[in-house]
Formats: C-alpha cells, structure tokens, sequence
C-alpha cells in the first residue's frame, strides 16, 4: 500500500503540542490567582482551546485532553494514566504548570486513527 | 526468449520447482555451451546477481548442481530462497532483475525480514451489540475503586506507587471486558483530601458514534481518587 502522509505527519510529536499546550495555558492562568467562582470557566477555556489548537495541526488524530487545576495548600496530588493501544502510533504527554496559588497538570493522549 | 519465458513463468511457482529450474539452467549451461551465446549472456547476467561475492567459486558450485540437486550448499539456498522472495512480488520481467539486484547485492546469509502487512478489514464501525459500554465500564470503575481504597490512607510516599497500580489494575480490569478493536486509555487521579479546591477536566476529539468515556470517583477522609477511561474505536 503507499503511504498517502509522511512519516511526520503520522506520528505523535510531543515538542510542538508540549508547545502549544504551554502557551494556552499561559495565555489563560497566566497571571490569576485561585479563585473558586472562575475555575470552571478556566478549565474548560484550556481545555477548548487546547483541543482546538491541536485539531489545526491537522494530524490523523483523536486526542483526549484532560486538565486539573489544584489550589496549593500544602496536599498532595498523583496522577498515573494506563493505555490499552498501539505503542508504535500512539503517544501522550503531560505538562505541569504552577504559580504562586495555583497547580496546572494538562495532559494529551493521542490515538491514530 | 521464449526459455527465459519459460524460465519467468516457472520462477512464479514455489519453492522447489525454483530449484528445478535452477538445475534445468545448470544443466543448459554444461551441455549447450554453443548454442546458448545470448542465452548464456542472459544467465551470466543472473548469475552474477545472485552471487555478488565470489564469481570465481560460483561456477563449481552449479556445475555441482547438475549431478546431486539435492545437495544445496548453504551458500545456493540464500540465493534460492531470495529470489523466491523477489519473484513473489510480481515484478515485470525488468523489474524482476531490479528486484535481484537489490536482494542479491549483498548477499545476505539470513533472511531479509519482512514486514507483516495486516489484511482490509473493510469495516467501517463497530459491530453492533460490540460497543463501548459505558455503564458497564463505570460499574467495573467504581467496584474497584471502592474495594482498593476501602480505609486507606494517605501517604506521600507511596501515592504514586498506589496510583500507578489503581490504573494498571483498572486497565486489567477493562481488557477482560473489551470490546474488539477498542482501544483504552484510563487515567486515575489520587490526592490528598484536606481543604482544598480542585477541578478536573477533559475534553476529547472522538467519533461519537463509536467512542465514549466514563468516570468514576471515590472519596474518604483522607484521600480521593478520580479515575476517567475512554474507549476508542480503532478504525
């Protein structure tokens, strides 16, 4: 069969979406503190506009992202993620972002269709 | 021409009948010196393809094929069975030559490997009744959860360890349960339960008819635990 993509355009390429991923982030939380009444909208505004950059990549892609923001108080925080899929196509990457009130934990899994 | 024909057509089949024709070339080659001019040109040509390394010693070694075809050195073998490999890929008869080039120049000693390629399933979707079930998926979530963290405490040291192993064990879980060609993701998140806020999201970019997700979380005094599992349909 030929290969319609090349081998760049196929693969999971954690650097640009670490990348892109940073700057929505940023670009949201960047400079706010914790405030409970605008944590949803935070969340899904990442979130959104995450997905979106991700999708203008263009990639054959489905992507799942998920974002936790904790306020800093001294508790502890895991997360671990497993995945029944195909090693060699797909990929994930997790970014953790904090400021003075706040943690970020924003991951990507990619899944090649 | 028409034996070089002959000669393709007879490389079509498999494996043994390529000796055969191995030998019937062997034996052209000791008893028609003559008459084969262009011929023996022609066979020349292949049989410095097949063996790039040592012309010299190449000659003996047919001629040894002419009296006992059973005896196949090691050294003829490789050649056989590579350009069985190359005839299998149905080039034309120029191709055919360009295809022994590239298998025979270097004169491997072992197999080329080959790469697997999977058949056209040609399906589309799921089979129906074999979807993601996601209220079975949470079912199976929230038992595990329930029946692992049941009076656990937290402990900085060995969260992440418990983390990683709620997910492993979940994932195990799942598998038994899958539907064929779905493939899973599940992410568990563990914290420390004190006066904190916190807030998880996820958003997917999923085929809604095929792919779904669910979650489940567990709560106690001192610790919580979230854990989300997608299902996605690989196509």
């Amino acid at each position: 069969m030929d290969e319609y993509q090349t081998a760049e355009e196929t693969t999971f390429v954690v650097d640009e979406i670490t990348t892109i991923i940073k700057e929505t982030v940023e670009s949201t939380i960047g400079n706010s503190s914790y405030q409970h009444n605008r944590i949803n909208q935070w969340t899904s505004s990442i979130v959104e506009s995450s997905l979106s950059q991700l999708t203008k990549l263009g990639k054959p892609f489905k992507y799942i992202v998920t974002c936790i923001i904790m306020q800093k108080n001294g508790a502890g925080l895991h997360t671990a993620s497993s995945c029944f899929w195909d090693n060699t196509t797909d990929g994930s990457c997790t970014l953790r972002w904090e400021n003075k009130t706040m943690y970020c934990i924003v991951s990507v899994l990619g899944l090649a269709i | 021409m028409c034996f070089l024909t002959d000669l393709f057509n007879m490389a079509n089949q498999p494996l043994p009948l390529s000796k055969e024709t191995l030998a019937q070339f062997n034996h052209s080659l000791a008893t028609e010196p003559g008459a084969s001019g262009p011929l023996r040109r022609r066979v020349g040509s292949i049989s410095t393809r097949r063996s790039s390394k040592d012309q010299a010693t190449h000659r003996p070694l047919h001629l040894r094929g002419v009296t006992g075809p059973s005896s196949d050195s090691s050294f003829l073998s490789p050649n056989v069975t590579n350009s069985h490999v190359s005839i299998g890929k149905r080039f034309s008869f120029g191709g055919w030559q360009q295809g022994g080039r590239v298998s025979f120049s270097g004169l491997y000693l072992h197999q080329p490997i080959q790469e697997i390629h999977m058949e056209n399933t040609y399906r589309m979707g799921p089979e129906p009744g074999s979807h993601f079930n996601a209220s079975r998926t949470q079912q199976i979530l929230k038992a595990t959860l329930d029946s692992y963290l049941d009076g656990v405490c937290y402990n900085p040291e060995n969260s992440s360890q418990l983390c990683q192993m709620l997910a492993d064990l979940v994932l195990s879980k799942l598998k038994d349960d899958n539907p064929p060609r779905y493939k899973l993701v599940c992410q568990v998140v563990v914290g420390q339960s004190s006066k904190q806020g916190i807030r998880i999201a996820s958003r997917s970019l999923i085929n809604s008819d095929t792919d779904s997700y669910t979650s489940a979380d567990f709560q106690n005094h001192s610790v919580f635990a979230v854990a989300i599992v997608h299902g996605v349909y690989c196509e």
